[in-house]
């Protein structure tokens, strides 16, 4: 019965659609992109996408943008509640204006009872938004229903298809017509239809995905979901939006970064399907499998991501027998139109029978995009938000956006993570779903299995939002724990890290405040203070420990908030003491003068830098302002500032400025860069020398070709990590994304704490360790939400480790030896040596120094057991081939 | 322009039994009278004062059997009948239909005396009967051809058309291509590096490094940021004016470079900081480059290094080579490296040198017309490599699209290459050309070879002028996209295929 109804519903689309007489040919290659999606049980402004959209300007190329928002305000959109609930929220982009009654007489007044009609406001001028070069188009939303005799006409042809699904079908459908009659045929551009979904609203323009915020006034319309997205389209000559992300299914958006390798046999998976293209862009036919699968043969949505991104190889076999089964017939099916290549995406949908909005993040089986997922709650775990992001910063940069509106929320969410693709563990997937219960809304999300992402419990301050006043006890400090904390009250600064831990542990917010002051207080006082306060507060925000009843997201955002307050100070505490610091800003380096030049030798005579006083003088840049990447890149800055001769640096409120650390050239030594906010890409790339501490959470690329020097991140670590390194030393408190230290050669020593999603160390050609080559430790630990060491579920969860290796070495502590030979691909377990824990122990006890992993608390104790070293850690090393030698003399 | 012209030195093979292409036999019947050293115009035969005998005849100098319809022909007037003419038979075995014996020849001839070949060598075009030996310029009928002076040619490619970034003009539309330490010895590295001196050109180091004999001509040096990144570092990007990527080659693409075992000794390891003796496979693609952007990205982090550094994206051709162009345009690089699948030294595995990409006389035109749409073609330079043999193949590109292209084969061939096609094996190169062998890379001395490779360019100049003023040109600016000057022909028509620009 069901089958016979897919076959109609196919059948009919085969049938009555019209067809491209064109052959399918995909318009515009289009690589990566940047993407952003937010949900929360807030509605929230459309402003909040602006930054974060800015900030990603460097994905695209200001050709494309779009975005989605999903779950609305009736009342901003004039509507009863009930309609926008149940009417089709149908926009149609007017291209050419006059064409607008034609359209509706045609398609829209014959089928639908439309219930709202509104020309969406836009700003009169095109021009007025700068950077904006075609003007958008006229975007008409009309709210509909199809009228009953046309649904019942509409559902003759078909044996069994009634109610919601055929009035879909029939929204579907005409949708289609109208886009091939209006967008697709002959080449005429003049309307198509943007979204047509319940509840759901597109919009997209030739220009970037701010300017459709700006252009279409969105600014404050309130949405419980948001998609953005930069588009990179590699045809130049772009002069109408319908190429731009989002592109939808029925009640879905999509957003994608990446590009398929195989559209033409996607697309001819869905002409199968009797489902034709009309955009040709492979974000199209993503999102036409999608409704395929979910609406046609009521996939569920498990299903749907495996036929997408299908589980494979090792990550297959380790699924239990019964998924096994579903999924090989899912592949044996599918596999053939499943996007292959690197892809990333990011769909908003509303499920209206269930009275959900949904946000879901999916990445390719091999994870060839770079892909952040967050979830945090604020207000005590009545509200949350859960944001997708191609890079970290955009994430926080839109926490520290909403702040705006929401001075409670943190800054710092509770909890970052990358999805494995295509994994028997996550399965590459995470959705996340706001649902009604009780009159309340809440949002939960889940991996594709269905497996919760737990929030972190704990209280934040009431007043986590509001920056500090410079130098002011907050009120709420100045009351409270007195009794709780003499010492405190007493007005003696809190000596030591210690002080601080057992405050946060054991008293309140207020508490902390209050110590905190005093600590900033008498930093103002002194030089070498000043210094010791900023190594304490670094230290509380980059370290793992108990954190009592707070969340630890909370007090690093605290700690931030002290430290750039601190550094934001300097020059007023300098006009009243010595201090070995001197702060920059934008405005100092070069005002407001936009520097661009043909040579380099003019840019760099353009910046305005001090000389330092000393060589232990330390240069504080405020980043706010310095430009991402180019001639006045902040990376530039460093590079003119190091060449005056100035060896210590600061750099603090990053918000994704890239290459930091790069250009110093041969011999760096003595270099050290501090990096707080969120340093971008290519961080600490080709040093030869320096040192880089990123206190935070690190990006894509860092450290490609390193040579030699030291790189220490306070976090997690993105894609390809170590690409083609030589050397340094570089310890990782938290995770590397796929393909960290791909090609590495020489000697890089590389510590990671936690481990990484896979292909690590792949081709390593490093020599041998115990002679002077490179190796790479792999802890498999993490921090639970208490602050203590915990073993990962496995030290190394992908199922490519050390693949065509021909030198170096990974030592893995494995004590339960669950790494085996699967994972190897042309490696093999050797035993662990009394040389090689000489080798490798003087790295255990820096990183002991540096993240306060114990050597014999944490890593030797193995279930409270103390145990050996060559119990503990497993040696990889590369397994000779024959074929890959050297011919011998004879041959 | 300021540029003199480099010295042509007339330089010898290395070998002392020349190769040639025909055969002068003579046999017992010889009666040393003298009438053919008395009848040859060239010297074959000579007997040198005080001798009674004649000596062997010097083949290489006999223009062959077109002299058997003159009057000057020694085996016609040999009384005795004891001269024969004919066809070494070692020439046969010489080349491949791409590379046939007389293009080796007269490229060796090119190298040695720094002047266009004799005519009897076909050095035009080779025997592949596709690409570039089916096309062919339609030479126009005009008298203007000797109003151009020699003086008013000019073969200049600028290299930088963007609004930033080194403004770099070479005198003539060459580059010298990638070629790595191991992959060749440091003598022919040298040599190619001493003649883009002369030549005011640059010549590409490849993936890997390079020795630092090189650092003297670091003005001249392409650094290369293969996908392997071996060799790659901050101060090789920022000590040359000319970097580029090397995204995938037309002889193997879809493959990163390769090193067998066999050629990586422990100097070249030490260059690459590897282990010696095992095989070096570069990734294919880069990976941190997966798209558009990540690509912009990546051209950004060579400018965070070197501002002021040229930035080249090669990259094969495949069938959306035009939009990866406009791509690597909007991503802030100055040239855009088409390479073709004709070209390659036999170092890549056979099922790579056989699953090729576009022709490169396609994809040329598909993206320079592109560009033009686009309204960026002045914007960005087109060079096109892989499979450019001749100074003909050369012109052709231009006219085609280009604005220039990049020379690589044809350099080792100038210094005595015989495409043996056994680049991969360390000894396999009887030259000591593709080769680290301490025994075998002695065999080139780069004074020597970059004389050739300085004579070779610098035949191929005056063939150029020729060329240009017989096409009524007076720049390869103006040639380039003059698709309407060429014909395709196919091996049939001998009509067409027989108008040369020969002496």
């Amino acid at each position: 019965m069901k089958d016979n109804l897919i076959k109609q519903i196919l059948d009919q689309r085969r049938n009555t659609l019209p067809r491209l007489s064109t052959q399918m040919v995909s318009d515009a290659a289009e690589g990566g992109c940047g993407v952003i999606g937010f949900i929360s049980s807030e509605k929230i402004k459309g402003k909040h996408v602006l930054q974060a959209s800015e900030q990603m300007h460097n994905r695209g190329n200001g050709k494309g943008g779009g975005i989605a928002a999903v779950g609305l305000n009736a009342e901003q959109l004039g509507v009863p509640e009930e309609i926008l609930q149940d009417n089709y929220l149908l926009q149609i982009a007017y291209l050419d204006p006059s064409v607008r009654e034609t359209v509706e007489n045609e398609f829209i007044l014959p089928y639908f009872t439309v219930n709202h009609t509104a020309l969406i406001a836009a700003v009169s001028d095109y021009r007025e938004i700068k950077g904006l070069a075609v003007k958008p188009p006229d975007v008409w939303r009309y709210f509909v229903r199809v009228k009953p005799e046309t649904l019942k006409e509409f559902e003759t042809k078909y044996d069994n298809l009634t109610g919601r699904a055929s009035e879909d079908e029939f929204i579907y459908q005409n949708t289609y017509r109208l886009n091939h009659k209006f967008y697709a045929s002959l080449g005429e551009k003049r309307a198509f239809v943007v979204s047509h979904g319940r509840n759901m609203m597109v919009l997209k323009i030739v220009g970037y995905a701010e300017e459709v915020i700006k252009y279409y006034q969105l600014e404050d319309l309130q949405s419980h979901l948001w998609i953005a997205h930069q588009r990179y389209p590699t045809k130049g000559r772009v002069w109408h939006p319908g190429g731009a992300h989002p592109f939808i299914g029925l009640n879905e958006a999509l957003i994608h970064n990446g590009d398929f390798a195989n559209y033409h046999s996607v697309s001819e998976c869905l002409k199968q399907h009797g489902i034709a293209p009309l955009f040709l862009t492979d974000t199209e036919v993503a999102v036409l499998l999608f409704d395929l699968w979910s609406r046609t043969y009521k996939y569920p949505l498990e299903y749907i991501i495996e036929a997408l991104a299908p589980t494979t190889e090792r990550d297959f076999d380790l699924l239990p027998l019964d998924k096994q089964k579903i999924y090989r017939a899912i592949q044996a099916t599918h596999i053939h139109g499943s996007p292959d290549g690197p892809w990333f995406f990011i769909i908003g949908r509303t499920v209206p029978e269930e009275n959900k909005i949904q946000m879901i993040g999916i990445t390719d089986t091999s994870m060839l995009r770079p892909q952040v997922f967050a979830l945090s709650d604020w207000d005590n775990a009545q509200r949350q938000i859960g944001l997708i992001a191609s890079e970290k910063q955009a994430i926080d940069t839109t926490l520290q956006s909403l702040k705006e509106d929401y001075p409670d929320i943190c800054p710092v969410a509770d909890k970052y993570w990358n999805a494995r693709g295509g994994s028997h563990t996550d399965g590459g997937s995470f959705v996340y779903t706001l649902s009604q219960a009780n009159g309340s809304i809440k949002l939960s999300c889940a991996d594709k299995f269905g497996q919760e992402v737990p929030y972190v419990s704990g209280t934040r301050p009431n007043n986590n939002g509001r920056p500090l006043a410079k130098g002011r006890v907050r009120p709420e400090a100045d009351k409270g724990s007195q009794l709780q904390h003499s010492k405190v009250a007493a007005g003696v600064v809190p000596a030591s890290i210690q002080d601080f831990q057992s405050i946060i542990k054991d008293s309140d917010y207020p508490a902390l405040y209050n110590a905190l002051t005093q600590l900033i207080q008498s930093a103002k006082q002194d030089g070498q203070q000043f210094t010791r306060t900023i190594e304490t507060l670094t230290w509380l925000r980059d370290h793992f420990y108990p954190t009592g009843n707070k969340k630890r997201s909370s007090i690093v955002a605290l700690m931030d908030n002290y430290l750039t307050n601190l550094f934001q100070s300097i020059a007023e505490i300098k006009q009243n003491i010595n201090l070995p610091y001197t702060l920059v800003t934008r405005s100092e380096v070069y005002g407001d003068l936009k520097v661009s030049a043909t040579s380099s030798e003019r840019v760099a005579e353009a910046f305005r830098l001090p000389l330092p006083g000393s060589l232990e003088e330390t240069l504080v840049i405020q980043a706010d302002g310095f430009p991402s990447e180019g001639d006045d890149g902040m990376s530039r800055v460093i590079v003119e500032a190091y060449r005056k001769g100035w060896k210590k640096f600061i750099v603090f409120g990053l918000t994704g400025q890239r290459f930091c650390g790069n250009g110093l050239g041969t011999g760096s030594d003595g270099v050290r860069i501090d990096l707080y906010g969120s340093s971008g890409d290519y961080t600490a790339s080709g040093l030869d020398g320096a040192e880089v501490y990123i206190h935070n959470a690190a990006q894509d690329q860092i450290g490609q070709i390193l040579k030699r020097g030291k790189v220490v991140i306070f976090g997690d670590v993105g894609q390809t990590f170590m690409y083609g390194a030589k050397g340094g030393e570089v310890y990782v408190l938290g995770n590397a994304a796929g393909r960290p230290l791909i090609d590495g050669v020489g000697q890089p020593r590389v510590l990671i704490n936690g481990t990484c999603l896979d292909y690590l160390a792949e081709s390593f050609m490093a020599g041998d360790p115990l002679d002077d080559g490179g190796f790479v430790i792999l802890n498999g630990i993490r921090f639970d939400d208490n602050g203590k060491v915990v073993d990962l579920a496995t030290p190394y969860p992908g199922g490519n480790l050390f693949s065509l290796a021909t030198g170096g070495a990974i030592y893995v502590r494995d004590p339960e030896h669950q790494v085996d030979q699967t994972q190897l691909h042309g490696g093999q377990f050797e035993p662990l040596t009394a040389q090689d824990w000489q080798l490798i122990k003087p790295y255990l006890e820096e990183n002991e120094r540096l993240f306060g992993i114990s050597i014999n608390e944490h890593l030797l104790n193995v279930n409270g057991e103390q145990k050996k070293p060559e119990e503990v850690y497993r040696k990889i090393t590369p397994e000779l081939v024959e074929i890959l030698q050297s011919f011998t003399e004879d041959m | 322009m300021g540029f003199m012209l480099p010295k042509i030195k007339k330089v010898s093979g290395i070998f002392r039994t020349k190769l040639s292409k025909f055969l002068v036999c003579r046999d017992h019947h010889c009666i040393n009278c003298g009438t053919c050293m008395a009848v040859c115009p060239t010297g074959v035969h000579q007997r040198p004062d005080g001798y009674k005998r004649t000596k062997p005849p010097e083949h290489d100098k006999c223009i062959g059997f077109d002299c058997l319809k003159t009057d000057t022909c020694c085996v016609r007037h040999c009384p005795r009948g004891a001269l024969k003419l004919e066809l070494d038979p070692l020439w046969e075995t010489l080349g491949d239909a791409r590379w046939p014996a007389d293009l080796i020849k007269a490229t060796w001839h090119q190298g040695g005396t720094g002047e266009l070949p004799p005519s009897y060598y076909n050095y035009e075009t080779g025997q592949s009967e596709g690409g570039f030996d089916c096309l062919h310029f339609k030479y126009p009928e005009l008298s203007s051809e000797s109003s151009i002076n020699n003086d008013e040619i000019d073969t200049s490619l600028e290299l930088n058309k963007r609004s930033f970034g080194p403004k770099i003009t070479l005198p003539i539309p060459i580059y010298g291509g990638g070629m790595s330490f191991g992959s060749i010895g440091l003598s022919v590295m040298l040599a190619r590096a001493k003649a883009a001196q002369a030549w005011q050109t640059f010549f590409s180091t490849g993936e890997g490094g390079y020795p630092e004999e090189l650092a003297p001509y670091d003005d001249y040096i392409i650094t290369q940021v293969a996908t392997g990144l071996f060799g790659v570092s901050e101060e090789t990007l920022q000590r040359v004016r000319f970097m580029e990527f090397k995204y995938a080659q037309g002889a193997k693409p879809g493959l990163g470079g390769h090193l067998l075992g066999d050629k990586n000794t422990s100097l070249v390891a030490k260059l690459r900081e590897a282990v010696p003796g095992t095989s070096l496979f570069s990734p294919f693609p880069f990976h941190s480059v997966y798209s558009v952007e990540d690509h912009k990205k990546h051209v950004d982090w060579i400018k965070a290094i070197n501002p002021n550094i040229l930035v080249a994206v090669k990259v094969s051709t495949p069938t959306d080579i035009d939009m990866v162009a406009v791509g690597s345009y909007y991503a802030g690089a100055h040239i855009i490296n088409l390479d073709g699948g004709y070209g390659g030294t036999g170092a890549a595995p056979e099922i790579a040198k056989k699953n090729i990409a576009m022709p490169i006389e396609y994809a040329i035109p598909k993206v320079h017309k592109f560009l033009s749409a686009e309204g960026i073609r002045d914007d960005i330079t087109l060079i096109a490599s892989g499979g450019i043999r001749s100074a003909l193949d050369v012109a052709k590109s231009i006219a085609l699209g280009a604005d220039g292209v990049v020379i690589g084969t044809a350099e080792l061939i100038a210094l005595g290459c015989v495409r043996c096609g056994n680049c991969e094996r360390g000894r396999g190169c009887p030259r000591g050309i593709a080769t680290t062998d301490p025994e075998l890379s002695p065999l080139i001395n780069s004074e020597w070879g970059a004389q050739r490779i300085i004579n070779m360019y610098a035949a191929w100049r005056k063939y150029w002028v020729r060329l240009l003023k017989k096409l009524g040109l007076k720049s390869f600016k103006e040639l380039r996209g003059r698709m309407d000057l060429l014909d395709y022909v196919n091996s049939n028509n001998q009509e067409i295929k027989n108008k040369s620009c020969k002496v």
